[in-house]
């Protein structure tokens, strides 16, 4: 099997990795670097619990070739908390109630933020529109939408 | 201030919260060990079909495979849990499509997968059982020709493609139903769905050079998995080590062996770590889904709407295994009663076989299912009557004090209380706002399931205080309730608890997360455990402060005597553990059996109710006439709770179960065709998404229980009962067109509307 | 327990498993691009935003030796408004639902492309991609076609521009040759007084392979009442996206009254055979078909006589 020799950028800090092209970013970020945070589950791209950013934009990290993200930043959970302080996400999850299970939070926390960036005071139904592509099976998502709303409310 | 009200009863927030949100909190899924191997499972295509062959020789010899094992491979063994049934790979014969027939390990997973491809399998397809009807057909052939040999719990009524008939019987239904004005005949059926957790089932298993198996899974039941790895393995459960270390979602998908023994035992031939996760299609077609179910509803009722007598029947396909099905079916009696006064009663659940997977326990199993009929009808009758389908519950529903179906005496029923107020929330005067635009409501009763729990508590040298216990934490927030009952005890705060769960060598035995029962019955061994601290710390400062135990108090994390002299727990500890082996304590619950009145019932695993529940959810939609598409505008749901531990995340209970509710109502449903699941992927099963998924507004009804902690009930399943009734419901309502199969779907309504039409 | 006619088909039978591997290419100009297409032909295919192409191969439905990304291929990204309109092949679903020079009349565009997966999905899928794609049930390629586009590919013969109906051939096949890459798609500017509107049925309101889907372009004359010209797009009721050409006719000169709208939506539903499937049966479909389409051709004359 042939393989690439990558140079991946997760969270700011490049990483090596030699793997064979169609492992997808998913498996470099778990399997290669123990990045497990980003999550498993139907890996094709109905979920959303692989979330992660590619250049600050939402992605299924399922469906995206390692190879493809050579040159590109990559932001995953692991990446949000800025030198200890949590985002203020992650503190509106908390503090709300939004948590259950947590298994979809790091994708649903990472897709909130994308939207966020781009859409500074969206609407309950604008969140939730954001979000479509999040399954959350335990919270029937209303403590999410939630948490991300008290978040615009601050800024 | 009220006792009780320090910690318990506020929204504080779960103590597991931090690490989900950063992604440091580790599921099952994420566990690795170094070298670990990748196992997966190949599974019939044949829902029937005898085994001509299977041939790995070339399978063993693909690169990096470390073992390859298949029916001959492992002890010839039957296990189960109410009938000994079940086995780890088919042997003769395929039962079901995705049934088990081989497993391999290799050191990529690509190398298994390509193993997998290597197997040669050859089967010879058998005519199948495909539904119900099927198998209880005369001269039907037996799923299982052996079935009379199997061990099953002696209580089961079983014969032949029935693996139990449970039954209640009450008064004389033939004279209940001459008494009646009026008689209802309905039936309704109900499909397979799935649990839908986002976390597939994983465990990764390593065997010790003496002989120890220790499994690292997603498991909602580690003791349980312990034995029936005990059984399949063949060696002392006490050699069997279980460990969770996170759960993404259970719902009751997870309480049965699922992976676990495929990786104990590749990791045995292997003499390696193995890890088995399941795939989305592995989930959709060979897991523990929801059994589908048929219900016949017979009921008598007065000119004025009393209910007099009722006649139902419950049909489970509980597919090629009993697993969960007997069980399901004696709940089902219960749940086909309602929570209502009905003096003569004949109700029968049955589990019947068919080739299909062996369906299993989801979050409130039988319920959604016979509510759906119970709660239509009750709407059908309350029509048919000209009476207002609320008042015709008032009508009859229980209240404190009455008997339930099998005689038991109810205590602390909420129900009238949570009707009148989704229906003041949802202005039920006001049920017909417009043309096609409808009110809906529904009402039922559950249980809080019993079982022992035991839990280890002790007070560290710095004050904080460890609660060791044996069940595992869901995602409900239960292990934060019973942590805060613990602090309430002890007078400290939420966050000097730290929490250590589910590893059944360090840990005692707890029953499990399932039937809502985790965080009443932990809360209560809690409370025992905080009582035998108790003593042991008051004792200890009355010599330090040279005070009268019965003049002390404890509070704010020291003990404090009447003249204003203290000694903090943290110094408590200090000295206990220097001079006296330190505080510690255990303390263990069950549930005081639910008397009630034997001769009612017969092949019933589950005659009572503990500490019941009782719920109304009220919905207000629209329908599209032409496309059938359904808007629900709102959704209002009041549950006795019976003390609302920690409000936040009985909230998060309610949203997510009527959420998990609502697919089952509008767009869920496994589809198969010739036993062959035809949706095995999340594109097909479809799932609320944000968009789909309304507001719900969530009024915690308190009749506190006499047996929880501080009055708490189970709150878990619920939710998740009453939404397929109550959007039934609210459709005729709008629209005049009674749906009586799950799911209702736009395609369903709209046709039924052109049926109508003249 | 189902209320289904007819022929039950399964979509698909594929086994999530990790695929044999294959090589990866990163050509940096469409000349590499073409140049590699050429020398693979029907071993390799391109990778854009992978949506559909990795789960392909994920599920075993697709088994290739080569993948070639257009990620470093500049010059097929840009969204050029000069009249006409072209779309580069790797401009994404969420450029075009932002995009300021649509709208407008050209709303049904961003209609169908806001449609499609979730966020996720948008962000990285490209009008391309839906295009080469050619499922039945795709969403942006009725859009596309109710506004007679034309879509051109670059061989090592040079660049073919065709139209955009009859591009697709059966599900999964368009004349696309495997030595060809799809550059661009473009549409002439739109008559005066005309609109678009798209309308998609599914049995959850999000993350929906279409049941039905229904993209209509009309065009009504100065007064604003009669129909000059219409088309209508239907997805996921034929193998591939087809127009409802006995509608479209039927509109032609016509008031554009309630009536006639139901009637063009009748004419609509009785010119498709669509099959019965796990997501719906023919008979739902036809039936949305006649509802979606009168629904359309309604929103686009609200849109028209609102610009009066």
């Amino acid at each position: 099997m042939t393989t690439l020799a990558l140079s991946l950028t997760i969270n700011g800090a490049t990483h090596e990795v030699v793997v064979p092209p169609h492992r997808t970013l998913l498996d470099v970020l778990r399997n290669e670097l123990g990045l497990t945070g980003t999550k498993e589950n139907c890996l094709e791209a109905e979920c959303g619990v692989c979330t992660v950013l590619l250049d600050g934009v939402a992605v299924n990290a399922c469906i995206v070739l390692a190879a493809q993200c050579r040159g590109r930043e990559v932001t995953t959970i692991e990446g949000l908390a800025a030198g200890g302080e949590l985002h203020p996400l992650q503190r509106a999850f908390i503090d709300r109630g939004a948590v259950q299970c947590g298994y979809c939070i790091p994708g649903v926390i990472l897709a909130a933020k994308a939207y966020l960036d781009e859409v500074a005071a969206p609407s309950a139904d604008e969140v939730r529109e954001a979000l479509a592509g999040n399954l959350c099976r335990c919270t029937g998502y209303q403590k999410i939408v939630e948490a991300i709303l008290s978040v615009t409310e601050t800024r | 201030m009220t006792p009780g009200t320090r910690i318990v009863g506020r929204s504080l927030p779960r103590m597991d919260a931090p690490g989900k949100v950063t992604g440091t909190a580790l599921y099952a899924a994420d566990f690795a060990l170094p070298g670990m191997l990748h196992g997966k499972v190949l599974r019939s295509c044949e829902p029937h079909a005898r085994i001509v062959r299977i041939d790995t020789a070339r399978a063993a010899k693909v690169g990096g495979v470390r073992a390859v094992l298949t029916a001959a491979d492992v002890p010839d063994v039957r296990y189960g849990g109410s009938v000994k049934d079940e086995e780890v790979f088919a042997r003769d014969r395929v039962r079901f499509a995705g049934q088990p027939l081989a497993a391999v390990a290799a050191t990529s997973p690509e190398g298994a997968a390509a193993a997998l491809e290597a197997i040669e399998v050859v089967l010879e397809p058998l005519p199948a059982i495909l539904d119900v009807a099927a198998a209880l057909a005369p001269g039907a052939a037996l799923v299982h020709e052996g079935w009379a040999s199997y061990t099953a719990l002696p209580i089961l009524h079983r014969d032949g493609n029935v693996c139990n008939r449970a039954r209640i019987v009450v008064g004389d239904v033939e004279r209940g139903f001459a008494e009646a004005d009026r008689i209802f005949e309905h039936r309704f059926t109900t499909p397979s769905v799935h649990q839908g957790y986002t976390e597939p089932r994983a465990a990764v298993a390593q065997w010790d050079s003496s002989g120890q198996v220790t499994v690292w899974s997603n498991t909602q039941l580690p003791f349980e998995i312990q034995t029936t790895l005990s059984e399949i393995l063949q060696i002392p459960p006490s050699r069997v080590r279980v460990i969770v270390p996170g759960i993404g979602g259970g719902f009751g998908g997870k309480l049965r062996v699922g992976v676990e023994h495929f990786a104990a035992l590749l990791a045995r031939r292997a003499g390696r770590a193995v890890k088995v996760m399941t795939t989305s299609e592995e989930e959709l077609t060979a897991a523990y889904a929801r059994q589908p179910a048929i219900v016949e509803l017979k009921t008598g009722v007065t000119r004025e709407g009393r209910l007099t007598a009722r006649e139902g029947r419950l049909w489970f396909d509980t597919g090629a295994f009993a697993g969960s099905g007997p069980g399901v079916a004696s709940v089902a009696t219960l749940m086909l009663a309602g929570p209502y006064r009905i003096p003569n009663l004949l109700l029968e659940g049955r589990a019947v076989y068919t080739h299909k997977t062996n369906f299993g326990s989801f979050r409130a199993p039988s319920g959604p299912q016979a509510n759906f009929a119970v709660e239509s009808q009750m709407d059908i009758i309350a029509d048919a009557l000209g009476l207002d389908p609320l008042e015709l519950r008032l009508r009859n529903i229980v209240h404190e004090g009455e008997e339930g179906p099998t005689g038991q005496v109810l205590a602390a029923v909420g129900l009238e209380e949570c009707l009148r107020k989704v229906a003041d929330a949802i202005d039920w005067k006001n049920r017909r706002p417009a043309p096609g635009r409808g009110k809906g409501i529904a009402c039922g009763w559950w249980t809080t399931t019993g079982g022992s729990s035991g839990v280890y508590v002790k007070v560290n040298p710095d004050g904080t205080v460890a609660l060791n216990t044996g069940a595992a934490e869901i995602g409900t927030a239960a292990l934060t309730g019973a942590a805060q009952v613990l602090a309430e005890d002890l007078g400290v705060e939420l966050a000097d608890v730290n929490v250590v769960s589910a590893d059944t060598l360090s840990t005692p035995f707890d029953f499990g997360a399932q039937g809502s029962r985790t965080a009443f019955a932990v809360g209560n061994a809690c409370r025992a455990a905080a009582a035998d601290l108790k003593r042991q710390i008051l004792a200890l400062a009355a010599r330090q402060l040279g005070a009268e135990e019965s003049a002390l108090e404890l509070r704010e994390r020291a003990v404090v005597a009447a003249d204003g002299t203290r000694v903090t727990l943290a110094e408590l500890a200090r000295i206990s553990q220097a001079t006296g082996g330190g505080l510690i304590a255990h303390g263990t619950f069950v549930a005081p059996p639910t008397p009630y009145d034997a001769k009612r019932v017969e092949g019933h695993v589950y005659p009572a109710f503990h500490s019941p529940s009782f719920h109304a959810h009220a919905v207000e939609l629209s329908v599209d006439a032409d496309t059938g598409e359904v808007t629900i505008h709102r959704y209002v749901v009041a549950q006795d709770v019976g003390f609302a531990m920690n409000p936040t995340y009985i909230e998060g209970q309610i949203e997510g179960g009527v959420a998990q509710g609502l697919g089952q109502a509008l767009s869920e449903e496994i589809v198969y065709d010739e036993g062959r699941v035809l949706n095995a992927n999340l594109t097909d099963y479809k799932m609320p998404t944000a968009v789909d998924v309304p507001r719900i507004e969530s009024i915690l009804v308190q009749h506190p229980s006499l047996v929880g902690p501080f009055g708490a009930k189970g709150v878990g399943e619920p939710p998740n009962i009453e939404p397929p009734a109550a959007v039934a419901n609210a459709v005729a309502s709008a629209i005049g067109v009674r749906i009586s199969s799950l799911p209702i779907t736009a395609e369903k309504i709209a046709l039924a509307l052109r049926e109508q039409a003249p | 327990m189902l209320a289904r006619r007819g022929v039950v088909k399964t979509p698909f039978r594929g086994r999530i498993m990790p695929p044999v591997s294959f090589d990866y290419h990163e050509p940096t100009s469409v000349r590499e691009a073409v140049e590699l297409a050429a020398r693979f032909g029907a071993d390799a295919r391109f990778l854009a935003g992978g949506t559909d192409l990795l789960i392909q191969i994920r599920r075993g439905q697709l088994r290739l030796r080569h993948v070639v990304s257009l990620h470093g291929v500049p010059g097929l990204d840009a969204i050029e408004v000069d009249g006409a309109v072209t779309l580069g092949a790797r401009v994404t679903h969420r450029r075009l639902e932002r995009a300021p020079q649509l709208g407008g009349g050209l709303q049904a565009l961003i209609e169908s492309a806001q449609v499609v997966g979730g966020h996720q999905i948008r962000n990285v899928a490209t009008v391309g991609g839906n295009i080469v794609n050619a499922s039945p049930a795709a969403d942006v390629v009725p859009a596309l076609l109710a506004l007679d586009a034309e879509v051109t590919c670059l061989g090592p013969g040079g660049e073919r521009t065709r139209p955009l109906d009859g591009f697709a051939t059966a599900p999964g096949v368009t004349a696309c040759r495997p030595d060809e890459l799809l550059t661009r798609v473009r549409f002439r500017p739109l008559p005066p007084h005309s609109a678009t509107a798209f309308l998609k049925a599914g049995r959850r309101r999000a993350m929906e392979i279409s049941l039905v889907c229904v993209a209509v372009r009309l065009t009504l004359d100065a007064s604003r009442e009669r129909c000059l010209e219409a088309r209508i797009a239907l997805g996921a009721v034929a193998p591939t996206t087809v127009r409802a050409r006995a509608a479209e006719r039927g509109l032609q000169g016509q008031a554009l009254t309630a009536q006639a709208a139901r009637e063009a939506g009748r004419m609509a539903a009785g010119e498709i055979r669509p099959i019965s499937d796990v997501r719906a049966s023919a008979r739902y479909r036809t039936l949305l078909v006649a509802t979606l389409v009168e629904r359309a051709l309604a929103r686009c004359g609200e849109r028209i006589r609102r610009t009066a």
